[in-house]
């Protein structure tokens, strides 16, 4: 028995071609390794914004977990942060519910004790649901009805089905939805946009912020950065969203049914002709243009002076990251740098940057993040110099890496310049700490 | 109201107890979910996960896998695994997934087991129970499949049963046990899970004695005495020096020991032997974890509810509770002293 892990070229995997993705690199097709990957997904409130955390992002909400101990275990993580301490409750189910169903009678109960309970009425509880209730098909949204008339507060469905991850509405995309549906239609402000997509905010210094502006766009919202139940409300007056992450596609149609708001899809690039294209397409989608020359020339400018004293890092990029791995990757090869592994989940989306990662750096070779056989990867096999995502670091312990999974979230040229400027930093230290040995 | 917990967050369910004791044993261990159960024992209830790696994986159930009863593609992705891994038995853990559809373990035991060649055991948890009853079951399931009936000869060895990193809040507890009775008198020790392997499980019936170092372990003593004759003793050998060094201190206060079972009685009979000649400390054993019969006194508590503890508190007029600090939010009226002692299985805290 040969003990390695599975990996695949990028030109092999490209040869293979989207619609036929080998089994190994599928995540329905075998035993799932818990790779720091996959935990991150799979631990939602261990790292990162899972369903609980996510769900928590209406201002002043608290969350009532409905479901067998088990799926609650590791939210004493997020209970000792203190923005989450008296925001999570939990209605443990037993066998006798999951055979009659009887814990939905008690949700109403449990919603009144909780209101109660705290020294301040929540503005909204979220009751957040798990396999078990995917399977006993559970009508959440009248049990929450039903809690919302006896409490006298907004109660809303949120659904933690780890079952339904590749269905058309996984976790994460209806969370996106749930937190976004207490919108109602208000008076319409022209000059303001939301940012749909993550549950922090943008960096401050990220040029979005004043190329709105110099659209004449006075008023950008978060939801992270709302202070108020009051403040998320005011969100309902936005006059168009912008979609940062396509798992909050869902919730931006939403919105656009239900309160005529259209939106606009941004995608998270590393290649700058890619960024600049994009920016002057959303520009002419307003009839406007950006003058974005000075944010521009700031991340060519940190891509040059890494690639002048370490143009030959051989690097490996996982999927742990704030980046998409694929297209970090090819951003990576065209800028002539070499990307030896990559730890990743290809969809047949990423397609576009395989193809030419193929064509650019063909050897790359793609580990699955899923796959048991990562329990024999071996650091040892190839040298590398560099690693981004916390994945790659668990991989290559000791590399130099940058872990670009900060909840404060890159976007755009600033992205680029400050990922730059960050794996200069690594491999300028270890390289110091090595001439100093 | 029964079941609502408004303070304090659930504690490490039997699937973890289960994983928690075949962790070392090079087993495949499956956990029988959609992803999330694995992702709570690998990223928070198995402290090992990040420095010692074990072949423990999701089984990545999906709904129509769930809905449809799919048990064929689950072994076709186990021995896909197995014939990739170096693996000397598997393991197939429940969760509430196969709980809600009733999965006949039995038979999906039967249907691994012909299509591959080494043994499959299964532990029927359900998410719901705590962590000591999978570990419960898991230690009955290990013995049972694997004890050889005529083991070899091993002169004045011990076994424990019942230490896993959720039980002992440590990760060097197995050796630390391992010391504690060689110096004891012991030549050799087999911790099982948590130090010693699955050669060592075949061999449990040469044991001279068992040690059960908590309430999980109890049920497989029991059998292993009925089996082989091995007497055993229920014991915490290594308390923290921190809690021995304030028995003197305890004489004649009112404690109450919030923790698993053994620990709990352990400190009481330490405590109480260390202020012989005084007045004794008057020592309440709680839990909301299994409770052997035989370690039980008047006055000791089996919790169910977080008010079942917040009651027996405010009743309790208690000088000292020792137990996990994350339990001292659920009573914030308490004006006496707490002291910490970490159980992994609550906080996840060493």
């Amino acid at each position: 028995m040969t003990k390695e892990p599975y990996s695949i070229t990028a030109e092999s995997l490209n040869a293979a071609g989207r619609g036929n993705i080998p089994a190994e690199l599928m995540t329905s097709t075998h035993l799932i390794y818990s790779s720091p990957a996959t935990l991150a997904f799979n631990s939602p409130g261990a790292q990162g914004f899972g369903v609980k955390r996510a769900g928590l992002s209406i201002p002043g909400s608290v969350m009532l977990l409905v479901s067998p101990g088990c799926c609650g275990r590791n939210t004493s993580l997020l209970t000792e942060m203190k923005e989450y301490r008296d925001r999570f409750f939990f209605l443990l189910m037993d066998e006798t519910d999951l055979v009659t169903g009887r814990h939905l009678q008690k949700i109403p109960q449990a919603v009144q004790e909780i209101v109660d309970f705290l020294p301040q009425k929540p503005s909204v509880v979220m009751i957040c649901i798990t396999c078990v209730d995917a399977l006993l098909g559970t009508d959440m949204e009248r049990v929450c009805r039903k809690a919302s008339d006896q409490a006298g507060l907004p109660v809303l469905p949120c659904y933690m089905y780890a079952l339904t991850r590749e269905g058309r509405k996984p976790p994460m995309v209806f969370v996106r939805q749930s937190i976004y549906s207490l919108l109602a239609p208000v008076k319409k402000e022209p000059a303001t946009v939301n940012l749909l997509g993550h549950f922090a905010p943008l960096d401050d210094s990220c040029e979005l912020y004043p190329l709105l502006k110099s659209l004449g766009i006075s008023k950008i919202n978060e939801i992270s950065r709302c202070g108020s139940f009051e403040e998320y409300l005011a969100m309902g007056a936005a006059n168009f969203n912008l979609v940062l992450n396509p798992e909050s596609r869902l919730a931006a149609q939403d919105l656009e049914t239900r309160l005529s708001m259209p939106y606009i899809e941004l995608a998270r690039l590393y290649q700058i002709d890619k960024i600049a294209n994009q920016y002057k397409l959303f520009a002419s989608a307003l009839g406007a243009s950006f003058d974005d020359t000075k944010y521009r020339r700031e991340a060519e400018e940190a891509v040059r002076a890494f690639c002048e004293t370490h143009g030959n890092a051989v690097i490996a990029v996982g999927e742990m990251a704030n980046a998409n791995a694929f297209e970090l990757s090819l951003a990576f090869t065209r800028y002539g740098l070499t990307v030896a592994e990559i730890y990743g989940t290809p969809t047949d989306e990423d397609f576009v940057y395989i193809r030419r990662l193929a064509a650019l750096c063909p050897a790359s070779r793609i580990f699955s993040n899923l796959s048991p056989t990562m329990l024999y990867y071996d650091s040892g096999r190839v040298h590398i110099d560099l690693t981004i995502g916390k994945d790659a670091r668990y991989y290559r312990p000791g590399c130099p890496n940058v872990s670009w999974s900060e909840e404060r979230q890159p976007f755009g040229y600033e992205g680029v310049t400050k990922l730059f400027t960050a794996m200069k930093q690594a491999l300028d230290t270890s390289s110091s700490e090595g001439s100093s040995r | 109201m029964k079941g609502l917990w408004k303070v304090i967050a659930p504690f490490a369910p039997d699937q973890s107890g289960a994983s928690a004791v075949l962790y070392e044993l090079g087993g495949i261990l499956v956990i029988c979910d959609a992803g999330g159960c694995t992702g709570n024992i690998c990223g928070f209830d198995e402290p090992r996960w990040f420095t010692r790696k074990s072949a423990v994986f999701s089984a990545g159930l999906r709904d129509m896998d769930a809905i449809l009863g799919r048990d064929e593609k689950l072994v076709e992705k186990l021995c896909a695994a197995a014939s990739r891994l170096d693996a000397s038995f598997a393991a197939v853990i429940g969760t509430p997934v196969p709980a809600v559809i009733a999965t006949d373990y039995k038979a999906l035991r039967r249907m691994a087991e012909k299509k591959l060649d080494i043994p499959v055991i299964t532990i029927d948890t359900d998410g719901m129970e705590l962590y000591d009853r999978g570990a419960s079951k898991a230690y009955l399931a290990l013995f049972e499949t694997f004890a050889d009936d005529d083991p070899r000869t091993i002169p004045n060895a011990a076994g424990v049963i019942g230490a896993t990193p959720l039980d002992t809040s440590s990760l060097t507890a197995g050796s630390d046990i391992s010391e504690v009775l060689k110096q004891e008198g012991f030549d050799t020790v087999f911790c099982y899970g948590m130090g010693s392997g699955l050669d060592d499980i075949r061999q449990a019936g040469a044991a001279a004695k068992n040690f059960v170092t908590a309430p999980s372990g109890l049920a497989a003593a029991q059998m292993l005495q009925s089996r082989f004759g091995t007497p055993y003793e229920i014991r915490y050998p290594v308390l923290p020096a921190e809690i021995r060094n304030r028995y003197p201190s305890f004489s004649g206060k009112k404690i109450l020991i919030v923790h698993q079972q053994v620990i709990a009685h352990t400190i009481r009979e330490e405590a109480e032997k260390a202020c012989a000649g005084r007045t004794l400390p008057q020592i309440t054993a709680a839990s909301w974890f299994m409770m052997a019969d035989e370690l039980i006194r008047d006055g000791d508590a089996s919790l169910a509810e977080e008010d079942d503890f917040i009651r027996l508190v405010r009743n309790g007029q208690y000088d000292i509770i020792i137990g996990d600090s994350l339990l001292k939010r659920a009573v914030p009226e308490f004006t006496g002293e707490f002291i910490d002692l970490p159980h992994f299985a609550v906080s996840g805290r060493m």
